[in-house]
């Protein structure tokens, strides 16, 4: 863990999920959501930073841009704002349960990545690490907001689906730099979310 | 493809086989779906190798370009779909690998390879092995660079031994450990192979096992029976086989470096003495032992510090003095330097200073001084004194050192001589007078402006007639005196010579304070008596005047033009004589201001020249002015006071209070030009009639003198009259009579123009015993009273005119009043002269009396 407020935050992530059947309404549920969302999406660009200064040219390169990089097994954070508008409340929380899931799994995957090519780099590993647990404890705050509001929460869809392990090297770096990227879209997609979810049930 | 056995087990030489044959790939199968293919994947590579790499493309119209860590290479094209590119000598840049990448243009796809450089895997260095008990032998060497990659593990190490065939993995990368056989085998080959992914570097040695005896390191060292000057070392060290014999070698180190080495050769127990210490001193004994057969190499160290015991001092103390007289007495204050260590052979407890008196015999004066102090200070009387000086430590005092003192302080008449200053110090010389000295000490201060001014001291030997002084506290600009003594057989100094000088001489910084006095109109002297020649940063050598003036353009005789710092002329005349603090300033012009300046001048310059006194000479006649004037003034001054103290004198004989008519010459002058008939008037023959009283309203109560009655303010609003004559209308006398009224003492009444009349009643008047009829009896009562009540009578309290009437001038006849006289006339005034207190008033004089009769008057009536 990079400081003692990381620790405060991870745990105020997984308190949630250690007290699931807590009787708290809905706002409640839901403005507890949020600030750690908020910081979440505050340090996600130190993780891609990090990732970035480990691998090179052309990834590390200022300009270096590249849209068409997209993984099928982690979607876009990106919609258009009517159809994000036009969402219910559990449609708000479902379109991010499963990504938030997908990046889970990626940062795990990058993790393991990473340790081999680049063992000497203990900072990119313990900042994937950090990334993952912080998107788990938003998962279960979206479950436990859906719980609080009455909705079905199925299992969540495993959307990864299959991952080529024997990518090459160049492949696992370009791999890492799409789910960095996403880490730094989906929190801010979540963070809108909850916050539309918490002017429409204020405490 | 092709194969070679990589081991060390197969003796060189180790032979390729024959190449494989051929086989061709259809690169396009190998492209798939993907529009670029690269190659190879993921190669690791030695740093520094030739590595090529191709790529392959599907459409042979699309424009690739690749690169190498952001920089663009280009390759050759091997055919339309195919190019490659050759990187030379590729260097390692990080450990996650160099990228490669390729982009088809305006198709944004990126496609790329990593390629893992690893450093040089490096042949191992001062590979050496060695046993310390032959049982265990070490193998060491320096591993040189990791070569630890990703997925590939750094380069591990084998050690191999040819004559066993043995052969064990290394557990440590730098060192290994092999089991001696207990057969012991004399010789040994070992070869040490490093091995990575990439290849393998080997190094071998070969050795007998006792030509590498490396012994533990000795233990147990001590020291004992440590004196001032020796000490016992005693050592163990670990035994190697039953026969071997080690050698050991002992150094003595002082301040860490080795004073003494000694060796020894030893089974198990080391003893060593060690002799030529230095008391109280710290030591250091350090052992370590080898092989003495076949030394390959030393045990580790072991050291131990030890400090030898104290011993007396070994050497006198070096000791001056410093001789004055006071209070009469003479003062001999002793100086020393301290014992080096060296010589002090321990801490120096206290100095022991004993006085012996040669020229009579009286006991020997022994004084204690603590140890921090370096002198002390004793008063003695005229006679000789020898004096001896010792330093004390806990084993003893040192050799005394001797020196005699005497209360004449001989000849200190000596001509003090110049000395020049170098870099190295001062060069001083000088001339032996006795031929008997046996030696010389010169002797400065290293701060002659500081008081105390630390007096230093150099002893040089008989034979010695020059020396350096030098001193790192010297400074240029200070004036250092340094004296010479002879040091007789007898221990005593005498005073050789005297030299002063500078390290460097300097400008001088302050100008004199300079006096101008006798200014005159045309000249005026400067004198700077105060200035110190010897406390300047150099040898005065004499000093410049300038003058300066906006009246004169030419210099005076005796001056040149110079220019200042600021451009400006003036004229400047050098006074070459130091001694000469005046200079006349002459041929000036009256009434003109004229600036000057003093300022020495040294061999490195002159002192300032900014601060120029101006002078303004005086006009030529101002002299005679003062001549005449100031003596009128004084005879003026005198005058007035001499009037002042002889004021009541000049009253008396120019304006008296009663001017005496026999005694002016108003009257004869008068007489002789206008009336030679005129005579003086006697007041005695003037009969007064009426004394008229005035009282001041502001008097709340006037005490009449003698009387026990006083008058309230208001029955005194109205003047009173006392009437020495009859009243008017029984008056007979003669008809006008003369007023005479004083003007001095009755404002008022001048005022009016009148004499006044009051009445008088006899209890107002108690104190007059007689009466007043007669004008005998009034004047003498005046003349008697009038002195008294000038200070007796208040001023403004009372008035009183006296108010003569007297015969008419017409009738001529003073002595026949006539009896009823005619109707009034109009009289002359005479106006009193003298104040007559009211205590004089005269009660009414008695019926009987015609001259004296008095009736009351109405108030508001006044005779005239």
């Amino acid at each position: 863990m990079g400081c003692p407020l990381a620790l405060c935050c991870l745990l105020t992530l997984l308190l949630p999920l250690l007290t699931p059947g807590a009787s708290m309404s809905p706002a409640e549920r839901i403005s507890q959501a949020y600030d750690p969302a908020l910081y979440m999406r505050k340090n996600t660009s130190t993780v891609l930073q990090t990732y970035l200064q480990c691998q090179g040219s052309p990834l590390s390169d200022s300009g270096f841009s590249a849209p068409e990089l997209q993984l099928s097994s982690l979607p876009p954070a990106d919609i258009s704002f009517k159809t994000w508008h036009a969402l219910d409340d559990g449609e708000h929380l479902s379109r991010v349960q499963g990504p938030f899931l997908a990046l889970t799994q990626h940062l795990q995957l990058m993790g393991n990545d990473q340790r081999d090519p680049n063992p000497g780099s203990p900072i990119l590993l313990a900042q994937l690490s950090d990334a993952r647990l912080r998107a788990q404890g938003l998962l279960g705050n979206m479950a436990a907001i859906k719980a609080a509001l009455g909705l079905p929460t199925p299992p969540v869809e495993d959307t990864p689906g299959l991952v080529p392990f024997g990518a090459s090297a160049f492949k696992k770096k370009r791999r890492g730099y799409i789910v960095t990227g996403e880490y730094g879209h989906w929190p801010d997609r979540a963070m809108r979310d909850l916050a539309l979810l918490k002017a429409k049930y204020p405490i | 493809m092709r194969s070679r056995v990589d081991d060390a087990k197969i003796p060189e030489p180790r032979f390729w086989s024959n190449w494989s044959s051929w086989k061709e790939a259809d690169a396009q199968k190998s492209l798939g779906r993907d529009p670029l293919f690269l190659f190879p994947k993921d190669k690791l590579v030695e740093e520094g190798s030739n590595v090529t790499i191709c790529y392959m493309s599907r459409n042979q119209q699309d424009n690739i370009s690749c690169y190498l860590e952001g920089q663009q290479i280009h390759g050759e094209q091997l055919d339309s779909n195919v190019s490659a590119f050759k990187l030379n000598k590729v260097s390692f840049i990080r450990k996650t690998g160099t990228n490669i990448f390729c982009k088809v243009d305006q198709k944004d796809v990126i496609k790329g390879i990593v390629l893992f450089v690893s450093k040089v895997l490096e042949e191992p260095k001062d590979f050496s092995c060695e046993t310390q008990d032959f049982k265990t032998l070490t193998c060491t060497w320096d591993p040189g660079t990791d070569t630890s990659l990703p997925k590939r593990s750094s380069q591990s190490y084998t050690l191999f031994e040819s004559f066993s065939g043995k052969k064990i993995l290394c557990e440590h990368k730098n060192s290994c450990n092999w089991q001696v056989d207990s057969d012991s085998q004399e010789m040994y080959n070992f070869t040490l192979v490093a091995e990575n992914a990439l290849g393998n570097r080997s190094v071998s040695v070969l050795f007998s096992l006792t030509h590498r005896v490396h012994p533990k390191t000795p233990y147990n060292l001590f020291l004992k029976n440590v004196s001032g000057t020796k000490a016992t070392v005693t050592w163990k060290v670990h035994p190697i086989g039953n026969y071997s014999t080690l050698l050991c070698q002992l150094d003595l180190l002082g301040e860490g470096n080795v004073i003494q080495q000694h060796n020894v050769s030893i089974k198990e127990n080391g003893e060593y003495l060690l002799s030529e210490l230095e008391p109280d001193t710290e030591y250091m004994a350090r052992v370590r032992c080898a092989d003495a057969n076949h030394f390959w190499k030393w045990s580790g160290s072991i050291s131990q510090k030890f400090i030898t015991a104290e011993a007396a001092p070994s050497e006198a103390l070096d000791v001056w003095r410093n001789v004055k007289s006071v209070s009469g007495r003479p003062t001999v204050t002793l100086f020393w330097k301290p014992l080096s260590k060296l010589h002090a052979n321990g801490k120096i407890l206290s100095y022991n200073v004993t006085v012996e008196n040669l020229d009579r015999l009286s006991g020997l004066e022994v004084h204690s001084v603590p140890a921090t102090a370096n002198g002390t200070e004793l008063t003695l009387d005229q006679d000789s004194y020898q004096i001896h000086v010792t330093a004390l430590n806990s084993a003893g005092p040192s050799p005394a050192s001797v020196i005699v003192v005497s209360g004449d302080p001989g000849n200190e008449e000596v001509e003090e001589e110049r000395v020049n200053g170098t870099e190295d110090g001062f060069s001083v010389s000088w001339k032996p007078q006795s031929g008997k000295a046996i030696g010389y000490v010169v002797e400065w201060c290293d701060h002659p402006q500081d008081l105390p001014c630390d007096l230093q001291w150099k002893n040089l030997s008989s034979n010695t007639t020059s020396t350096v002084i030098s001193s790192g506290a010297f400074r240029p600009g200070v004036r250092y005196n340094f004296r010479i003594y002879e040091i007789s057989t007898e221990r005593m100094a005498y005073l050789l010579e005297k030299k002063a000088g500078y390290l460097k001489e300097l400008a001088p910084s302050d100008n004199p304070q300079v006096v101008v006095s006798n200014l005159t109109s045309h000249s005026f002297t400067l004198s700077w008596k105060d200035y110190s020649t010897d406390s300047q940063p150099g040898f005065i050598q004499g000093y410049y005047v300038y003058l300066r003036s906006k009246a004169e353009k030419e210099c005076h005789p005796g001056f040149k033009k110079a220019t200042l710092p600021d451009k400006s002329a003036c004229c400047q005349h050098r006074i070459d004589n130091p001694e000469q603090k005046t200079f006349v300033m002459e041929n000036l012009q009256p009434e003109s201001v004229y600036e000057f300046l003093v300022t020495p001048y040294t061999s490195a310059g002159s002192g300032p020249l900014d601060a120029f006194t101006k002078v303004t000479t005086p006009d030529e006649y101002s002299h005679i002015l003062i001549r005449i004037i100031l003596p009128m003034i004084v005879c003026v001054l005198l005058i007035m006071i001499t009037c002042y103290l002889k004021s009541q004198w000049m009253k008396e004989k120019c304006y008296p209070d009663i001017p005496d008519p026999y005694k002016s010459n108003v009257l004869s002058l008068i007489k002789s030009k206008e009336n030679p008939h005129l005579t003086i008037m006697n007041v005695s023959d003037c009969v007064p009639d009426a004394i008229e009283v005035i009282h001041k309203p502001e008097g709340s109560k006037i005490q009449f003198l003698g009387a026990s009655k006083s008058l309230t303010e208001t029955e005194f609003t109205k003047p009173a009259y006392l009437y020495l004559l009859p009243a008017e209308k029984n008056y007979s006398g003669p008809g006008p009579c003369i007023c005479f009224e004083n003007l001095t003492y009755n404002e008022a009444a001048a005022d009016s123009g009148s004499c006044g009349h009051f009445p008088v009643t006899p209890e107002a008047l108690p104190g007059q015993p007689g009466p007043l009829t007669s004008p005998e009896n009034l004047l003498k009562a005046l003349e008697k009273n009038y002195m008294n009540s000038l200070g007796e009578t208040a001023a403004g309290e009372a008035s009183l005119n006296y108010v003569s009437q007297l015969a008419s001038q017409m009738s001529g006849d003073k002595d026949s009043l006539p009896a009823n006289p005619p109707e009034p006339v109009l009289c002359s005034e005479y106006k009193m002269q003298m104040a007559i207190p009211l205590g004089l008033a005269s009660p009414p004089p008695a019926e009987n009396s015609g001259l004296s009769s008095t009736t009351p008057l109405d108030q508001s009536e006044h005779y005239r």
